[in-house]
């Protein structure tokens, strides 16, 4: 019989083998980098483009990023998209505040064919008439059916509170921006975030050096010379913002404030202060709000990263007639952690729960390069994980109350709640 | 190929380990033959709620989460009609941890009031959060009833209603878990870079003392073929017009199963099938539209479904629609148009067995529909259908009385 009341002995976790990708230099600004330890046919790449929200006015980098594909002088939509599946592709493409992503998943042996067809597509694409129509109606819909959503709703309302100052970043759209999009600015949008707008490039799969040496070439003529600047100061405005939605059986709640992304001697301790609050399953969050008091099926904190800054959020969607006891709880915890130390074994739960997960995050070819992107992205080497597993080591529970301290205040809180 | 070893212990639990050297991680993987279908129809919801209760607490160990955080690892589960499927991925080294908290909430589970009181709560917000606060979110409530009549999939995983969560009391959890949560009902996966033996031995440590249950017997009634054409129309304060076709088709061991999920792909799986590129490019009818099976064990559905453009009609559409499908039964499908269609399922294929907890899942489920190594031969099956079998599946299933139409009409139409 085995001993069932003595958890089993457990191995901690000390060092992580990190792989970085190879890195080839398109132009002095604009990187290649190729990650080949993908074990199986498998192959993805990912174009970015300096071509995100903040770069034009309202919906056009929206609208140009959803007709890349909608054909050219001697294709149309439907002729790019057969040429895409019948390699076997899947398409991903977006935008954000920062960028714009096309990314392809598809079998190593139909990448550059795939690869190909995308960048005739992006170079060539002419923005017929009948296509932007079509694009438009479409997203109007779904604006529309978002707008019934009590998530999509905070979401809005929270933003705009979150980039208060920097109009470019706040941008929600209405519905009369999806009316009268005119076929000259969405032109003059990919004339110079396409055509002149690829920042980076990256390929996952397991192809040998010459090749991705030919697949270079493929791209000389749409390198960006320089890479405009992006705001580094954005600024939230606090405060608490309650609308009613008739007919809503729940409330979402949003509330966050901008902070800072990792060149911030703080980033990484702070990450752990949002771990104990609501990153994971047994957070205080969940612990109290889902747990105890049966108010959500989910409600979790995170960091976001831009290039310049960064921000943290808390959201949940909890029944309606207990949203205001919900941000009561949500209050409780920010202060308890600023009043009280965390237990020496809270913290051990989440420095092995942290490092478990940074074990996983660094766990097959796919996951280390999305890693690696995310140090890559504020200048910084794989050496940054490393130092986060002695952050991790290290931290006391003094740093953590001091962090919270700094940073949790409820009043510098900007809240929203829909529903 | 996807290598598994399997055995079985003395109280009939069904081990497979899969042998992954190129992780650090591990993953516990442990399906339970019990699903919607199992619950009575005065009690639905129960399975999922069920899982929920997994989490509160077993005999010997005050909290499943935590441990487990503790050694690095996190975890999840999933309800469907058929099945329970829960799993925990952890660091290698420490996957001891997730075998003694499997194996002891498979002995037997706290059962405090507390936790059920809490989960009930909790599973009524997912009700609100996912099937009632959100545009379109009862469709599948609504759907389920037209074209089941007597078998148990006429209820959705998260229940008929509210009330039946409201209304579970300790006794029924208690004996849920007695008829369900017991060796013989389970299938243990554990994927990673282990040896053989030492999963023989962990696996005999943890899960081998646990007492034998009796293998429940399950005698659902069969769905009778679908005779006749059935449509409903439901009005929603949703802003735009939305249609669902449910076609029945033959069970997940049918011969023709992948045939039907093949012709799925034909109809509406990218932007070159068929239904997108006539009814949303050519004729402008509509703003999206897709087609895919439920994938469900016992007689399931082929979907197609979508949304009108504004100023289009229902009756509009199903003309076209009905064309459209009208050319499948008539005309073969081209060489050329199959192997686009094959393309793309190897390679979805290939980006699903990625990672190693999609390869657990995978061995499970074929497990319990039989043999965990048919997921080897899924493949080759794919490649040896033809044309000759898609024209003949077509005329058997995209037929009008074969047919259940669902109509979300947009009660406040500006």
């Amino acid at each position: 019989m085995p001993n069932r009341n003595l958890q089993p002995e457990l191995v901690a976790i000390d060092a992580i083998d990190f792989v970085a990708p190879k890195k080839y230099d398109l132009s002095p600004t604009v990187p290649l980098y190729h990650m080949k330890e993908v074990q199986n046919e498998t192959s993805r790449f990912d174009l970015y483009f300096d071509a995100g929200n903040c770069r034009g006015e309202k919906g056009t980098p929206g609208f140009t990023n959803g007709l890349l594909l909608s054909g050219t002088p001697t294709k149309t939509s439907v002729q790019i998209q057969e040429e895409i599946n019948s390699l076997g592709g899947f398409l991903e493409s977006g935008v954000s505040v920062e960028n714009a992503t096309v990314s392809m998943y598809c079998l190593r042996e139909n990448l550059k064919s795939i690869l190909n067809t995308i960048l005739d597509a992006i170079k060539h694409v002419d923005f017929k008439e009948d296509e932007i129509k079509e694009l438009c109606a479409d997203r109007k819909q779904k604006w529309r059916i978002n707008q019934e959503k009590v998530a999509t709703r905070a979401q809005q309302e929270f933003r705009s509170k979150l980039f208060s100052s920097n109009d470019r970043y706040a941008i929600t759209l209405e519905e009369k921006d999806f009316d009268n999009v005119q076929q000259s600015d969405l032109k003059e949008f990919h004339e110079k975030f396409y055509l002149q707008g690829l920042t980076k490039v990256v390929i996952v799969g397991n192809f040998e050096e010459e090749t991705i040496l030919e697949i270079a070439e493929y791209f000389n003529q749409f390198l960006a010379s320089e890479i405009g600047d992006f705001d580094p100061n954005v600024l939230h405005e606090p405060g608490i913002q309650k609308i009613d939605k008739e007919g809503a059986l729940q409330t979402a709640i949003r509330a966050g404030r901008m902070l800072f992304n990792k060149n911030h001697p703080d980033y990484l301790d702070f990450l752990f202060v949002n771990t104990i609050l609501g990153d994971y399953f047994g957070s205080r969050l969940m612990a109290n709000i889902r747990e105890d008091k049966g108010y959500t099926y989910g409600i979790g904190s995170m960091v976001a990263e831009l290039d310049g800054t960064g921000y943290f959020l808390m959201a949940t969607e909890v029944g309606k007639e207990v949203r205001d006891e919900t941000l009561k709880e949500i209050q409780f915890e920010l202060t308890r952690l600023q009043t009280e130390l965390v237990p020496e074994d809270e913290m051990q739960l989440v420095r092995n729960y942290v490092l478990g997960q940074l074990l996983k995050s660094a766990d097959g070819a796919y996951a280390m390069t999305d890693l690696f992107l995310s140090a890559e992205l504020h200048g910084k080497t794989l050496d940054f994980y490393n130092d986060a597993i002695k952050s991790i080591h290290g931290i006391t529970p003094e740093r953590v109350q001091e962090l919270a301290k700094k940073y949790l205040k409820w009043e510098y809180m900007a809240v929203v709640a829909v529903g | 190929m996807i290598q598994f070893d399997r055995f079985k212990l003395d109280n009939g639990l069904t081990v497979l380990f899969h042998k992954d050297t190129t992780t650090p991680m591990a993953v516990v993987n442990i399906l339970y033959n019990v699903g919607a279908r199992d619950e009575s129809e005065d009690k639905t919801g129960f399975a999922h709620l069920f899982e929920h209760l997994m989490f509160g607490g077993s005999v010997n160990i005050p909290e499943f989460d935590t441990p487990l955080q503790l050694a690095g690892g996190e975890n999840n589960a999933f309800t469907s009609n058929d099945i329970t499927n829960y799993y925990d991925v952890l660091p290698v080294n420490n996957i001891e941890t997730a075998l003694w908290l499997e194996s002891d909430r498979m002995l037997s589970l706290a059962f405090t009031p507390k936790s059920l009181e809490v989960q009930r709560s909790v599973v009524i917000e997912e009700f609100k959060q996912r099937y009632l606060n959100q545009p379109y979110g009862d469709v599948w409530l609504e759907l389920r009833p037209e074209v089941y009549k007597i078998h148990p999939y006429k209820w959705a995983t998260i229940g008929k209603e509210i009330k039946h969560i409201e209304e579970a009391t300790m006794e029924d959890v208690k004996g849920f878990f007695n008829k369900f949560y017991h060796p013989a009902n389970a299938i243990l996966c554990i994927g990673g870079n282990l040896e053989l033996d030492e999963v023989k031995r962990l696996t005999t440590k943890w899960f081998g003392d646990i007492p034998a249950g009796e293998i429940n017997k399950r005698d659902l009634p069969k769905e009778p073929k679908q005779t006749e054409f059935r449509e409903k129309t439901i009005e929603r304060a949703v802003p735009t017009d939305a249609f669902y076709y449910a076609f029945r088709m033959e069970d997940r061991l049918h011969p023709d199963y992948l045939v039907y999920d093949t012709l799925s792909d034909i109809l509406g799986r990218d932007k070159s099938s068929r239904l997108y590129k006539s009814l949303k490019k050519e004729l402008g009818l509509v703003s999206n539209i897709s087609a895919y099976v439920t994938g469900s064990i016992d007689s399931g559905l082929l979907i197609i479904s979508g949304k009108l453009n504004d100023g289009v009609t229902f009756d509009q559409l199903d003309e076209a629609f009905w064309k459209e499908l009208d050319k499948l039964l008539n005309s073969k499908v081209s060489d050329e148009e199959l192997s686009r269609i094959m393309v793309k399922i190897r390679t979805s294929n290939e980006f699903q067995h990625q990672a190693v907890l999609n390869r657990a899942m995978a061995l499970c489920m074929n497990e319990l529909l039989g043999d965990a190594d048919m997921i080897n031969h899924e493949s080759e099956k794919y490649a040896a259908i033809t044309a000759d079998d898609l024209q003949r599946v077509a005329a058997s299933t995209l037929i009008k009385t074969n047919c259940t139409l669902l109509n979300v009409k947009a009660s406040h139409a500006e």
